[in-house]
């Protein structure tokens, strides 16, 4: 029978969520993941499987996209983290967000924080992505609703509107 | 003078996104509470064992951990169904809950189960329904293991007839295995004790069955529950059980804190509810001029450890065959059994994908083998508007059916032909090439159809409630729970457009025991029909409440007055007179109010969709991978309230189905009870990846009886999609796979066996 310490290891960590700089005292086995959600109750990054396999959990670290539940805690400290609560700039939303309402991107919406990370990622890389590159760069999320046909449909949308708000 | 409508039949933003794209709305497992709890649930590694006892010292005396509950706690041997008690003495699959832990935090929680020390005596167990039915059979329920203790048995007309007049009699037996609906949001469940009263967040599909369950299992009074469902991360059917919920409850009264309990990925695959698996023999007789004379289906189900929904997912297997073609002599014996299998329950469709995927292959082969075109035979046999052959038997007063088995009752709307006359017009069936050349490298294509019927629409009473407030906005109360499906959005659109205000201007207001109607479970595909009929009535009283404030205000005869788009219009000139809002401002109290109770369904009429599937696969010779190219879903809906969430709604189902077709299995060892592939990397669901061209075509009938012409869309898209796969894929490699889901290397043994032949070729 095991009897590992109850008291986990912990120790300081400190890194930029949403542009703010955050330190934080997290226990060793935390997961990025957890400390968004249940440290800093960033509950629109969700946890879907909490191991890699859905994509539900998708953030930016240091400006790529990543399973957040695929990182420890203190494997974020002195990066810089983007969550489905900082995309946006100001009190309005980000042309995904609203792309992905006028293009009705979503049915329960559970997945969609995480594909629209996906898709921001995809954006700041390739402003002018193809279907092929839309659908390559979401592969890694899972939708059971499958909306699929509509997620493509609102990234490319999202897409125009950028390059259009651009120029 | 029929005003006209100005949200119904538009694509009006889905309700409630706008909180989801930016990561607001809060789901189950994201609400928390001061001093809450996080538990964790022990399950058995055992697929049947008694439980001789639990030894919860060395948990207990962990610091941190402030609550266990074993089988042996009286509270609960509380009834939540009538096979399934809060916890069980006995377990009865490998995963089946044995104990409860409530502790500080997650991974405590997850320690203090290591504690926990469980004597478990085996006991002999059954996975294969078959087997289980061996008079010598381990017993799994006192009432051993054919649910009901007889098979579900369905006739008209007389099979033994049919056979007799046939020229042909084909037989075939078809398999569909069990897989899991995986919503992307795990079960989850929060329990608050205030004094003696309950309150519950948890993922649900009702919160007012939940409520009478949870209530009843608990020992409570109904009035000292409330439940309330935050946003649903899918429900697909399923997450209609309240085991996790009264666990939590009872965890939470022991520690005297709240209590929340999340479902881990693995635990959704093993203790969240599957679809059934079947096996189905099928023989169908007919004339050599294509007409059908009998249609004979026996169904064995495997319902696993509980009998959860069983009976009417056993039910809905039997439709296809009973009704969707014209034949006199039908029959279905249907059997339902408990196994030591992981526990089987609603999803999207319940037993209709199942039984159609059957019928469907079994149509192609019959057609082949009359020397038919497909699509051909079914525009000959498809049932009509006028229904089934025969006179009606049930008492002319009674509500129809939605799945009845008797003749001589026609629907309410019919739009099977046009569905499949669209569909092969979009897929150029007529125009395909007549010969089937190997493309390189090894590639070969076919395209397949396949049809379905589906109840629904008419569900149980609904119950609507509508109110304006001197503000001008609208509330519709309704206990009808937005699972995703868009529910909430065409019940606003209804309300807006029966009641003459904005789109805009409706909140609704739902999910909560304290706050909304009487409502029953979110299933069925109902919601649009039955609540949107109760909703519709509301409104509509109550903008005849409105009419009499406007009349006394505008000093005009109330028939003279009419309201649109949050306007209030004379009918003797054109421009408006004021604001909806300006009336409402004028109420004499604070606020109007309506309410609607309706019975859906009618005493002459069936009312029941249908659709037309159409796919195009390719088949790589070399890998045994299939792909779909093209798609093209016909549906009669009836009229379609939101275009857009509608699209979505059948896009999403085919797809999902796609997983039924060719890559979704749950796999249970025969050996040891054990779940092989509870992960989403091995239980493998479609990804954006493979997605393939979609297209939707809604035919359109307006239903006489549905709100503003309106029937069932929720899970008739899932019904069709495999046998329309397998069509295809025959049609491209001249293989009839009789066995889902159709994966590469059953392709490529069933190419080892039979050299692949183009079926068309000159």
């Amino acid at each position: 029978m095991s009897t590992a310490p109850t008291q986990p290891f912990t120790s300081d960590v400190t890194l930029t969520v949403n542009g703010r700089k955050r330190t934080l005292t997290a226990a060793h086995h935390w997961t990025l993941l957890h400390l968004l959600r249940e440290a800093l109750d960033l509950t629109g990054t969700k946890s879907g499987c909490d191991r890699g396999e859905c994509g539900s959990c998708t953030v930016l670290l240091d400006a790529l996209p990543v399973y957040s539940c695929q990182v420890l805690a203190l494997q974020a400290g002195g990066k810089e983290v983007v969550t489905i609560e900082g995309v946006a700039s100001g009190p309005g939303l980000h042309p995904i967000q609203e792309a992905f309402i006028n293009e009705d991107a979503a049915q329960c919406g559970f997945c969609t924080p995480g594909f629209i990370m996906s898709a921001y990622a995809l954006l700041r890389r390739e402003p002018s992505p193809t279907e092929a590159d839309v659908r390559a760069a979401l592969s890694g999320n899972l939708c059971r609703c499958n909306a699929y046909g509509r997620i493509i449909q609102g990234v490319l949308a999202a897409a125009k509107a950028m390059r259009e708000g651009a120029s | 003078m029929k005003e006209a409508l100005t949200a119904v039949g538009r694509s009006l933003p889905r309700a409630g996104l706008a909180a989801k794209v930016t990561g607001e709305a809060r789901y189950t497992a994201d609400v928390k509470l001061p001093g809450m709890l996080h538990a964790r649930l022990l399950r058995s590694p055992h697929p049947h064992a008694e439980i001789i006892s639990v030894d919860t010292a060395a948990a207990l005396a962990l610091p941190g951990v402030h609550a266990v509950l074993t089988p042996f706690d009286p509270e609960a041997a509380g009834r939540l169904a009538p096979d399934m008690t809060i916890l069980s003495k006995r377990a009865r699959f490998v995963g089946d809950e044995v104990a409860a832990v409530a502790a500080d935090d997650d991974s405590l929680a997850e320690h203090a189960l290591q504690l926990l020390r469980v004597q478990y005596r085996p006991l002999p167990f059954e996975t294969d329904p078959q087997e289980a039915l061996r008079p010598e059979a381990a017993r799994i329920h006192p009432g051993g293991n054919l649910c009901g203790g007889a098979p579900m048995l369905l006739e008209r007309g007389s099979v033994e007839r049919g056979f007799a007049e046939a020229d042909l009699v084909l037989e075939e037996t078809y398999k569909v295995p069990c897989h899991s609906a995986a919503a992307l949001e795990p079960r989850a469940a929060l329990a608050r004790w205030d004094g003696d009263g309950l309150t519950l967040w948890k993922t649900s599909r009702g919160v007012h069955q939940d409520r009478s369950t949870l209530a009843h299992a608990l020992g409570l009074p109904i009035d000292s529950v409330r439940v309330v469902a935050p946003p649903l991360g899918a429900g697909f059917g399923n997450k209609d059980e309240s085991r996790g919920a009264a666990i939590a409850a009872l965890l939470s009264r022991k520690a005297q804190r709240p209590v929340r309990l999340d479902y881990s990925r693995h635990e959704e695959f093993v203790a969240g509810r599957v679809r059934h698996s079947a096996v189905i023999r099928l023989a169908m007789g007919v004339k050599n001029d294509g007409a059908i004379t009998a249609i004979d289906n026996s169904t064995l189900m495997n319902t696993g450890a509980y009998l959860a929904s069983g009976p009417g997912v056993l039910r809905r297997a039997a439709q296809g065959s009973l009704y969707l073609y014209r034949c006199p002599n039908v029959r279905y014996q249907g059997l339902l059994v408990y196994t030591n299998a992981p526990v089987a329950g609603s999803y999207r469709g319940l037993g209709a994908p199942q039984g159609h995927f059957a019928l469907e292959v079994h149509v192609d082969r019959v057609a082949e083998a009359l020397g038919i075109d497909p699509l051909e035979f079914r525009l000959m046999n498809h049932v009509g508007p006028e229904g089934q052959e025969g006179r009606r038997r049930s008492p002319r007063h009674e509500i129809v059916d939605t799945q009845p088995v008797e003749g001589g009752i026609p629907f309410s709307s019919n739009g099977l032909r046009e569905c499949l006359e669209r569909g092969a017009e979009a897929i150029q069936w007529r125009g395909r090439p007549a010969s089937n050349p190997l493309r390189p490298p090894a590639l070969r294509r076919g395209t397949g159809v396949a049809a379905c019927i589906y109840r629904g629409g008419p569900g149980r009473e609904s119950t609507a409630r509508v109110a304006i407030h001197r503000s001008g906005r609208v509330t519709l109360a309704t206990g009808v729970i937005e699972v995703g499906q868009g529910a909430h959005t065409v019940l606003t659109q209804m309300t807006a457009d029966a009641l003459g205000c904005r789109y805009e201007d409706v909140d609704v207001v739902s999910g909560d025991t304290a706050t909304a109607p009487e409502a029953p479970i979110t299933a069925g595909s109902t919601a649009t029909f039955s609540s949107g009929l109760a909703t519709v009535k509301a409104a509509a009283k109550l903008r005849g409440s409105l009419l009499d404030v406007a009349s006394t205000l505008f000093e005009l005869p109330r028939d003279r007055i009419y309201f649109n788009r949050g306007l209030v219009f004379s009918k003797d000139r054109p421009t408006e007179l004021a604001a909806l809002s300006d009336v409402a401002a004028q109420m004499p109290r604070g606020s109007l109010e309506a309410e609607a109770t309706v019975t859906p369904g009618s005493p002459d009429y069936i009312v029941n969709s249908f659709a037309a599937h159409f796919a195009e696969v390719e088949v790589n010779l070399n890998t045994g991978g299939v792909r779909v190219l093209r798609y093209v879903a016909a549906h009669d809906s009836g009229k379609i309230i939101n275009p857009a969430t509608a699209v979505n709604q059948v896009e999403g189902g085919v797809s999902q189905a796609l997983g039924l077709a060719l890559t979704e299995e749950l796999v249970t060892d025969p050996g040891s009870g054990v779940t092989l592939n509870g992960s989403f990397l091995e239980h493998k669901s479609p990804g954006i990846a493979a997605y393939p061209h979609l297209q939707t075509i809604f035919v359109e009938t307006e239903d006489p009886l549905g709100p503003f012409g309106a029937k069932a869309l929720g899970e008739p898209p899932t019904v069709p999609v495999a046998a329309a796969v397998v069509n295809a894929l025959y049609d491209a490699i001249g293989i009839r796979f009789a066995q889902l889901p159709v994966t590469p290397d059953k392709v490529l043994d069933a190419l080892a066996e039979a050299s692949p032949r183009p079926r068309r070729d000159p």
